[in-house]
């Protein structure tokens, strides 16, 4: 019901008016004398409405101080004024009612000011209310946010919690979580201390509730309560008080923490007072929103642990190589040696049937170690133990060994091997034996393909990067530039199909492809080729065409193309001094250490703008294991695309040894750095 | 007639090795593992040693190192003989001061041509 306090002295027509009101259904009562125990009364009473006479003394102060008043805000104020009566407190009021006061008016006048507090009170509600939603959804923008920019899951809890505690204020939050390790965790975040009972009774009751989420089916997660990690947040400023069991009572909210078939955990709210509509739903958004982050970082979790477990497998798997080429070689050198005496016929003369045989098993120790060769190698490229001995060479030398080395293998076969070299070829920046052994498997390769009576021809002569048909190269490392010794290899053989040529180059093709298994080799000699290449900064073209012939080219940067880079990935460190050497060292075998790289290389551009006047000699020394060449597509690629880097090439060298730390001073020397 | 020291514990090599170096006319006096090898390299100055690098005891690489660094031996040449094997990996690149290095499995011919490269 509504009430009114009516202002005034009991005269008669005040009697009259408090009668009018009571018939009406409204409540109404007269008004203490002073303007203090009228505010008192004002405070107690709450009246929606104050009806104040403008007789009544000291009317103008109450008024005042009625409106000034916060905490009845909304409480209508009529003065009753006699007609053409002037008051210049008028404004204060929200309303007036001329007397001698008309029935009807008063009634109408009273109800509709009843009607206006009543609206302007809805609409203070709903003004807070609009603010509160306001900021929960200002939470949960930002959460979401904050969610994107981490993988790690306790944070992510951690964010959870906090913008729960902010939109919601609960009292006390529980929350159970699981992880595919094993690691389960109880996180209780609580305005106040929660008593030991308290703890053990949420613990129960969380594990209780995700037990029911899954009745009668398997549970994702088995739930052991024994040994769980609690993580328990309790605010500072409420510390002196503590929850007890009490706290069940309160209001709770509920829900588990999944996205799809993806289940992390469960959690539950309690607060004191109750939770609306709006509060479930902000909870339900945020508790979502925290699902679709958890599943990222579970997913970057594996990925990261398969990665462990793959590296690992690789590392594994070279040692396993490189043990048993070992455990190979040390049984053949014997009989190699044994062969040789039987051969040799200091241990009694032998027929030609026997010497026959003997040579026989004698090829094909050599051929058997020429393939633990490859697979030691194969496994050295691999874990960046194969050892370079760059220098700057020339290639006649190698190519005419190779042709010559060749001669016999290819008259067996009536094959000839011929061999044509540019006048005064120039010299490149490269481990001779290296390049001996790229070409040394081409040709190989090329009698093994080639029939009867073919022919396979070794070229070798400078061209320009632009001369070069880009498309024809296979996965090179770096982009070509300058120029480059090209060495060719073309036979007449059986020529491979297009689109297995980038396969060629992959480990133990042979073993896999079955239509070619009755050729010997395990495959392993373009695999290496490549990694040798990749090393000395070359590239491999293929052409070839079924049933005639293929032709295998490499390029080898020239040596003159000055401008070296060093890095050194295994010795030192940082760029130390003014040499314009870049050293960086290899924390582990499977990944550098990007930033101090990165870093690095700024210094080293910055330091390359002041080489430029006079040389600019750069050289690099890295590891040429697989991280070094991701390494080496990943960052160095990157940074040396930029215009700074235009005019510098690079070239690769490793230094294990003191030894090669001489030859790099000599280099470095040299070229005057 | 030379003195050649063959140290290695792979007995059938160090057989076979040494059979064919007396064909050639040289002395041959054999160790099985590195602590012989060093005993005999130091009581019966050869003229030329080949060394395995893997072996037990002293590795070669070790031996080498310490003929090396001895005025009264640094002079006898030395002919490693390795398995390039992953141990061996570990200790390349240490200055051991070895004359010549040798593959397994290698060839006699090489080995002559080495152990002739060193006593002319």
């Amino acid at each position: 019901m509504a009430k009114v306090l009516i202002i005034s002295e009991l005269t008669d027509s005040c009697r009259k008016i408090i009668e009018e009101i009571k018939k009406n259904g409204i409540e109404s009562i007269l008004s203490e004398k002073t303007p203090e125990n009228i505010l008192l009364q004002i405070e107690q009473y709450m009246p929606d409405i104050v009806l104040i006479d403008t007789d009544f003394e000291n009317c103008e102060i109450i008024t005042k101080q009625i409106k000034s008043k916060t905490i009845q805000q909304n409480t209508q104020i009529l003065l009753l004024l006699e007609k053409d009566k002037n008051i210049d407190f008028l404004n204060f009021a929200d309303g007036y009612i001329s007397t001698p006061v008309c029935k009807n008016i008063l009634i109408h006048t009273i109800n509709s000011h009843i009607k206006i507090k009543k609206s302007l009170e809805q609409l203070g509600e709903n003004n807070r209310e609009l603010a509160r939603s306001l900021y929960q959804l200002n939470v949960l923008y930002n959460t979401s946010s904050q969610f994107a920019g981490t993988l790690d899951k306790d944070k992510l809890y951690s964010i959870m919690l906090e913008a729960l505690e902010k939109t919601l204020s609960f009292d006390i939050s529980c929350a159970l979580v699981f992880s595919p390790a094993g690691d389960n965790k109880i996180f209780i975040h609580s305005l106040c201390e929660p008593t030991e009972s308290l703890r053990e009774a949420l613990s129960l009751r969380v594990t209780l509730e995700y037990k029911n989420l899954f009745e009668n089916q398997p549970l994702p997660y088995k739930t052991n309560l024994e040994g769980i990690e609690i993580i328990q947040k309790v605010k500072p400023s409420h510390i002196q008080n503590i929850f007890d069991l009490r706290a069940l009572n309160y209001d709770s909210l509920f829900a588990p923490i999944k996205v799809g078939d993806h289940f992390f955990g469960v959690i539950e709210l309690f607060r004191n007072t109750p939770f609306t509509k709006e509060d479930v739903t902000c909870f339900q958004s945020i508790v979502h929103q925290v699902a679709l982050p958890l599943r990222s970082a579970t997913l970057y979790e594996e990925i990261k642990n398969t990665n462990i477990k793959l590296e690992k497998l690789e590392r594994l798997k070279s040692d396993f190589v490189s043990i048993v080429s070992h455990e190979l070689r040390t049984p053949l050198t014997p009989i190699n040696n044994s062969l040789e005496i039987v051969l040799s016929g200091q241990a009694g003369e032998i027929s030609d049937d026997a010497k026959n045989f003997i040579n026989m098993a004698k090829r094909n120790v050599t051929r058997l170690s020429g393939i633990i060769e490859d697979l030691l190698d194969l496994s050295r490229v691999q874990t960046g133990k194969l050892d370079y001995k760059y220098k700057i060479t020339k290639l006649t030398p190698s190519l005419e060994l190779i042709q010559k080395t060749f001669e016999q293998v290819a008259a067996e076969k009536n094959i000839n091997v011929s061999l044509e070299i540019e006048d005064n070829l120039p010299e490149v920046y490269a481990d001779s034996h290296r390049i001996e052994q790229i070409i040394s498997n081409l040709v190989t390769n090329a009698l093994k393909f080639t029939p009867k009576g073919g022919s396979v021809k070794i070229s070798a002569k400078v061209e320009d990067e632009s001369e070069i048909d880009k498309s024809l190269l296979v996965m090179p490392i770096c982009k070509l530039s300058g120029k480059y010794i090209k060495i060719s290899v073309k036979d007449t053989g059986i020529g491979i199909k297009k689109e297995n040529i980038p396969k060629i180059f992959e480990k133990f093709l042979q073993i896999e492809n079955s239509l070619t298994r009755n050729i010997g080799g395990v495959g392993l000699g373009l695999s290496i080729t490549k990694q040798l290449l990749d090393a000395h900064l070359g590239a491999i073209a293929v052409i070839s065409e079924e049933n005639k012939g293929s032709d295998f080219s490499f390029y080898i940067p020239l040596a003159d193309e000055k401008k070296m880079f060093i890095m050194d990935t295994n010795q030192t460190f940082g760029t130390g001094d003014d040499s314009g050497i870049l050293h960086i060292k290899e924390k582990t075998n499977c990944g550098f250490i990007d930033e101090v790289l990165k870093e690095n290389l700024i210094k080293l551009s910055k330091k390359s703008k002041e080489f430029k006047k006079d040389g600019d000699y750069f050289v690099l020394l890295p590891d040429t294991s697989i991280s070094a060449l991701d390494f080496m597509e990943k960052t160095i690629l990157d940074e040396f695309k930029k215009p700074v880097w235009q005019n510098c090439d690079i070239v690769l060298k490793k230094a294990h040894s003191k030894k090669d730390g001489k030859e790099l001073k000599k280099i470095l020397e040299k070229i005057n750095i | 007639m030379k003195k050649i020291l063959i140290v290695d514990d792979e007995k059938d090599i160090v057989e076979t090795l040494a059979f064919m170096l007396k064909t050639k006319g040289f002395e041959c006096i054999c160790a099985y593992d590195g602590e012989e090898g060093l005993k005999l390299a130091k009581e019966c100055s050869p003229d030329l040693i080949i060394l395995d690098v893997m072996m037990p005891k002293i590795n070669g690489y070790k031996i080498c190192r310490l003929l090396k660094y001895d005025n009264k031996y640094k002079n006898i040449p030395i002919i490693m003989v390795t398995a390039r094997s992953q141990e061996e990996d570990k200790v390349i690149g240490e200055e051991t001061g070895a004359d010549e290095y040798i593959t397994k499995p290698f060839e006699f011919g090489d080995i002559i041509e080495a152990i002739n490269r060193y006593l002319k």
